[in-house]
């Protein structure tokens, strides 16, 4: 092992040494001359739609160089990792679909007269019942916040048969539980500085993924993905919510627009408002199991709110819905999973990825069930946890490498270690 | 607005500049000076990502207007150390696993170095206690407050009281 320079060795991190020193570039710290500075219009309403939009006043005003609305969005108008359903700028006439959407952009000599435009751009909102609940989303009457309905997704899985065993268990927990919204509140708020040299689009972002970015950028520019250029500045933690496009297009048009660098960089509650969130999920379970408290069915109903816009939410649905059953092996199993727009924040990824809303509640179940049958929490886990030879819920057939047995002894041969050691080494 | 005149020393440098009444000081530093090793986490005193020192304590930066360190000693992440020699709290924090990102790393420092100054040997808890101020959302602390205790003198063979006995 000892010859290896990087394998089983403890390595300092690459870009460790820049940072302590303060030499490290995160995408507000650079500039160039001639920096223009950046600020977007958002909406104060949930839910509604923009029917005029006057900004005379701001393009007027001394020291803005540009003020761009929807109708300035030269591409598509849309991005969106999974579905393009979040528009760029939000053109006359169109939907606003959460407080935040951006509906005018203003580039200026600093940032204090960009704030000054921004309170002289004049907006008319015909607003609409903003929809806050996504089981109330679901019912046939919601107010559509878009025409092809409010579910995005739905995601099956059936394994066995449910009824049968239910029969046949001893003890069944039915609960229901709520999860919260979650910020990731990444300590670098969202920042980015864009240049176009009469060519290339090139830009310094805050970013978890350059490539998805140009792709955003290009499209709704309308040029070749060969005319961007984006460079991840050094990112200030993301944890899933750099995924998405944030500053990246807004900037590209501005630079564009104005031919001169332009930067942008949230203030902290632009960040809270405008980034994506860990879904919040209503799941209700109901677990059986025999009389040792071996499982035999399992039925779970999975309705997350996947905001305003899509993003990740199809994806981290599949992930809830195939991990639903936790590190179990069911032999019986039923779930449904919806995620469902709202004039919320939209949800997104967030470490774990839809994953640690349900390990709160099948955990739950677990301890529940052990109490029911008489056995302890680790007992119930051993006797159940997923081993080569397991089918999960999805029928996937383990072969090998399965370590949740090996974790949870260790990690009950470490409590025992501890509670030891709190005796004093005495047992 | 008028402008006012201040002199203060930066990072140990005399330094006499110009700033309208209502600079904050994180403005100078970072616009005005170029120094943007100090960062902005939310411009409101709730991050710590702004810490600098102000004659030896720690301050946010973005609270504090400009022409308020007029007269007195500011010290920022580049008054620290430098590539050729580092401070051992910088050693500390890379050889310990402390940074990640990185972005609450000169604030996190900052606020280090004015507990070690007045307190050499902290108990994890005054540490912990004493970067309260400075929120880091990679790491989840363990590994900072452990980079912290190791310049802190916890044992004998530690970098500063080797400096200690070599300055003897
Ligand atoms: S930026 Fe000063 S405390 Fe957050
Ligand atoms: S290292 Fe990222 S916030 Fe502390």
């Amino acid at each position: 092992m000892s010859e290896f320079k990087v394998v089983g060795q403890s390595v300092p991190k690459a870009d460790a040494l820049d940072k302590v020193i303060g030499r490290a570039k995160f995408a507000a710290d650079i500039s160039f001359p001639g920096m223009l500075y950046a600020k977007a219009l958002r909406s104060p309403v949930a839910h509604g739609i923009l029917q005029h939009i006057d900004y005379s006043a701001a393009a007027a005003l001394p020291g803005v160089a540009a003020v761009l609305t929807g109708k300035d969005v030269p591409g598509a108008n849309n991005f969106g990792i999974i579905i393009k359903d979040e528009p760029v700028i939000v053109k006359n006439g169109e939907k606003i679909r959460k407080i935040g959407d951006t509906l005018a952009l203003v580039a200026a000599e600093n940032e204090a007269i960009a704030e000054q435009a921004l309170a002289l751009i004049k907006v008319d909102i015909e607003e609409l019942t903003p929809v806050l609940c996504p089981i109330a989303a679901m019912q046939p009457d919601a107010p559509k916040i878009y025409d092809k309905g409010n579910v995005l997704a739905v995601r099956k899985i059936v394994k066995g048969d449910t009824e049968a065993g239910f029969r046949d268990s001893a003890v069944v927990v039915q609960q229901q539980y709520k999860t919260q919204m979650v910020e990731h509140a990444y300590i670098e708020p969202e920042a980015g500085i864009a240049l176009f040299d009469g060519d290339v689009v090139t830009m310094w972002v805050s970013t978890q993924n350059p490539h998805y970015d140009a792709k955003e950028v290009a499209r709704n520019l309308n040029i070749g993905l060969n005319k961007v250029r984006v460079i991840q500045a050094a990112t200030g933690g993301g944890f899933g919510g750099k995924l998405d496009v944030s500053v990246q297009v807004h900037l590209a048009m501005l630079a564009v627009v104005t031919r001169r660098p332009v930067r942008m960089v949230y203030s902290r509650t632009e960040s809270i408002k405008n980034s994506v969130k860990r879904h919040p999920y209503t799941i209700t379970m109901k677990t059986g199991a025999d009389a040792n408290g071996r499982l035999t069915a399992f039925e779970c109903t999975i309705i997350g709110d996947t905001g305003a816009y899509a993003s990740y939410g199809p994806g981290t649905l599949t992930r809830s819905a195939v991990h639903a059953t936790g590190p179990y092996e069911i032999p019986n199993v039923k779930i449904t999973a919806y995620t469902v727009y709202t004039n919320n924040p939209q949800a997104g990824a967030m470490r774990g990825f839809g994953v640690p809303q349900v390990a709160f509640a099948h955990e739950a179940q677990m301890d529940m069930l052990a109490e029911k049958v008489g056995i302890s929490p680790l007992e119930i886990r051993l006797l159940n946890a997923l081993r080569p030879g397991s089918l999960t819920a999805t029928g996937q057939y383990l072969e090998q490498s399965v370590g949740i047995v090996s974790t949870l002894e260790a990690a009950a041969a470490k409590v025992r270690e501890i509670k030891l050691e709190r005796r004093g080494g005495r047992l | 607005m008028d402008k006012i005149k201040i002199q203060f020393v930066l990072n140990g440098e005399t330094r006499q500049v110009e700033v309208e009444p209502d600079l904050l000081l994180i403005d100078l530093l970072r616009e005005r000076l170029g120094l943007t090793g100090t960062k902005v986490g939310c411009g409101e005193g709730d991050c710590g990502a702004c810490t600098v020192l102000l004659n030896g304590k720690n301050v946010n930066s973005c609270l504090l207007l400009a022409a308020r360190v007029n007269g007195c000693e500011v010290v920022t992440v580049e008054g620290l150390g430098s590539y050729d020699k580092l401070h051992p709290l910088q050693e500390a924090f890379i050889a310990e696993g402390a940074v990640q990102c990185g972005f609450c790393t000169p604030g996190m420092l900052l606020s280090a170095k004015s507990l070690l100054d007045v307190n050499a040997r902290p108990t994890r808890e005054e540490i912990a206690r004493h970067i309260a101020g400075n929120l880091c959302r990679c790491t989840g602390y363990t590994k900072i407050i452990n980079a912290i205790e190791k310049v802190a003198c916890a044992d004998r063979h530690c970098a500063c009281s080797r400096e200690a006995e070599e300055g003897r």
